[in-house]
């Protein structure tokens, strides 16, 4: 999970924009100093998670002015709900993840988006520009560590979780997509990210 | 709990599921322990890949995100609905039977027009769904061709409110709801336009924290649907803040 993710990882915070690298523990802290109204803490907050946030919606929505507008908008309720966020429930950066991907894909299926995503669609087929190059180094290793662990995926179970996850698609679309019986999309879905739990889980 | 919502946990995790999935899992998922910790878990999973896919957002962004913030204030945290309850029913609570109505009704409108942003209507029932013969009172609201939908969340707590014009009627549907302290009643109310609240009756959760009710008299000139925690017996005007309100159409 997230946590072990992370905690395994202690890189150096300062030097890393937006990667999400600063640690649960600080994250949360953050957060409860914003739902005081600390707008210097959520500034931080903001400088450790946007360029995982930010590369989400984008993924997801694609159009880059519609992106940067979503990702707004998740930060403005992140800061609005930060006293809701219950650490009991998950990790702070599970909670911001859940809203700017809720976000990012309530977007897309508006009718209105959808067409402009298909637009920006066919303008982005040159691929969306992901900088992992610059990937600070606790992310790249974090990322290696999810590269392998979807190997432990099935092919079925791989594509189910990253149209629903990275493309946004409902399980009805997903089905569509990859030609399955309705219904079974969210089997394997589930299953998927069952085995990306219990790999992930596992201290590297 | 039944193998098919079980399935949706991990679609509802991704976001996958539409809009009146999501809704009738949120349902389950106030009263489902298991599922809620397999979401959670199949969540941090899920958001793991997002690792794969970073990037630096405009230095602009930021600049109108922290101007955007310095305009908002933080909500307070929630209270919780065990605490709402107590604290009607704290005697140490001054106790304000003479609130003016309006005002009362004001707040509940701020709320439910607060509310109105997670409103979800039109829900479209299948006519052709079965079991027509056994149509409790609720079920009849619910499958009216014109029957609307809205859900309300309040920590634990979710409640439906079904709708149909056509038939000046309304059914709540509650999960998740603790029982009413003794000596009290949970009490449903009417709210016009007009921010008069009328009594529409009573609502009682079960040990498993699940009620429903047609709720007495019709829905016309309403634009709000209450719940209070009203003394046994109920009140002929509301004395308590709600503790739900859902805004109808």
């Amino acid at each position: 999970m997230m946590e072990d993710m992370t905690a395994a990882s202690p890189g150096p915070r300062t030097s890393v924009s937006g990667g999400a690298a600063a640690s649960p523990a600080d994250l949360a802290e953050l957060l409860r100093r914003s739902a005081r109204g600390d707008e210097a803490a959520f500034a931080d907050l903001y400088d450790a998670t946007s360029r995982r946030v930010f590369g989400l919606v984008l993924r997801i929505v694609r159009d880059h002015a519609m992106s940067e507008e979503v990702t707004q908008e998740v930060y403005l309720d992140v800061w609005r709900s930060s006293a809701r966020f219950d650490p009991a429930r998950g990790s702070a950066l599970s909670w911001l993840m859940t809203i700017a991907h809720r976000a990012a894909v309530d977007r897309v299926r508006s009718s209105e988006a959808s067409r402009r995503r298909d637009d920006a669609h066919a303008a982005a087929t040159r691929p969306v520009e992901f900088d992992e190059t610059s990937e600070a180094a606790t992310t790249a290793l974090e990322a290696q560590r999810v590269r392998k662990a979807l190997l432990t995926l099935t092919e079925a179970q791989r594509s189910a979780v990253e149209l629903a996850y990275l493309g946004g698609y409902t399980h009805t679309e997903v089905a569509g997509l990859l030609g399955l019986p309705l219904g079974t999309a969210k089997t394997r879905i589930r299953d998927g990210l069952i085995r990306l739990r219990d790999t992930l889980g596992v201290p590297a | 709990m039944s193998p098919d919502l079980h399935h949706l946990s991990g679609a509802y995790a991704v976001d996958a599921l539409d809009r009146a999935e999501r809704e009738s899992f949120e349902h389950h998922l106030s009263v489902c322990d298991a599922c809620r910790a397999e979401v959670a878990e199949l969540s941090d999973a899920a958001h793991s890949l997002a690792v794969l896919g970073e990037a630096t957002p405009p230095a602009s962004l930021r600049t109108s995100v922290l101007a955007g913030i310095a305009q908002v204030r933080p909500l307070p945290p929630l209270v919780t609905d065990s605490s709402l309850v107590s604290a009607a029913d704290d005697p140490s609570t001054p106790v304000a039977p003479v609130v003016p109505l309006f005002r009362r009704a004001s707040t509940w409108l701020a709320a439910a027009a607060a509310a109105a942003a997670i409103a979800v209507g039109g829900i479209a029932w299948s006519p052709w769904s079965g079991d027509a013969p056994t149509l409790s009172a609720v079920q009849q609201v619910e499958r009216a061709d014109d029957a609307a939908t809205v859900t309300s969340h309040k920590g634990a707590v979710t409640a439906t409110l079904a709708y149909s014009r056509r038939l000046d009627r309304s059914a709540i549907t509650v999960a998740g709801m603790p029982p009413a302290p003794d000596g009290k009643t949970y009490q449903l109310w009417y709210v016009g336009s007009d921010e008069v609240a009328r009594s529409a009756g009573f609502l009682t959760a079960g040990a498993d924290g699940h009620g429903e009710a047609v709720l007495e008299g019709g829905i016309d000139g309403a634009s709000a649907v209450g719940v209070t925690v009203e003394p046994t017996g109920g009140s002929q005007a509301p004395t308590t803040d709600p503790i739900m309100v859902m805004a109808v159409a």
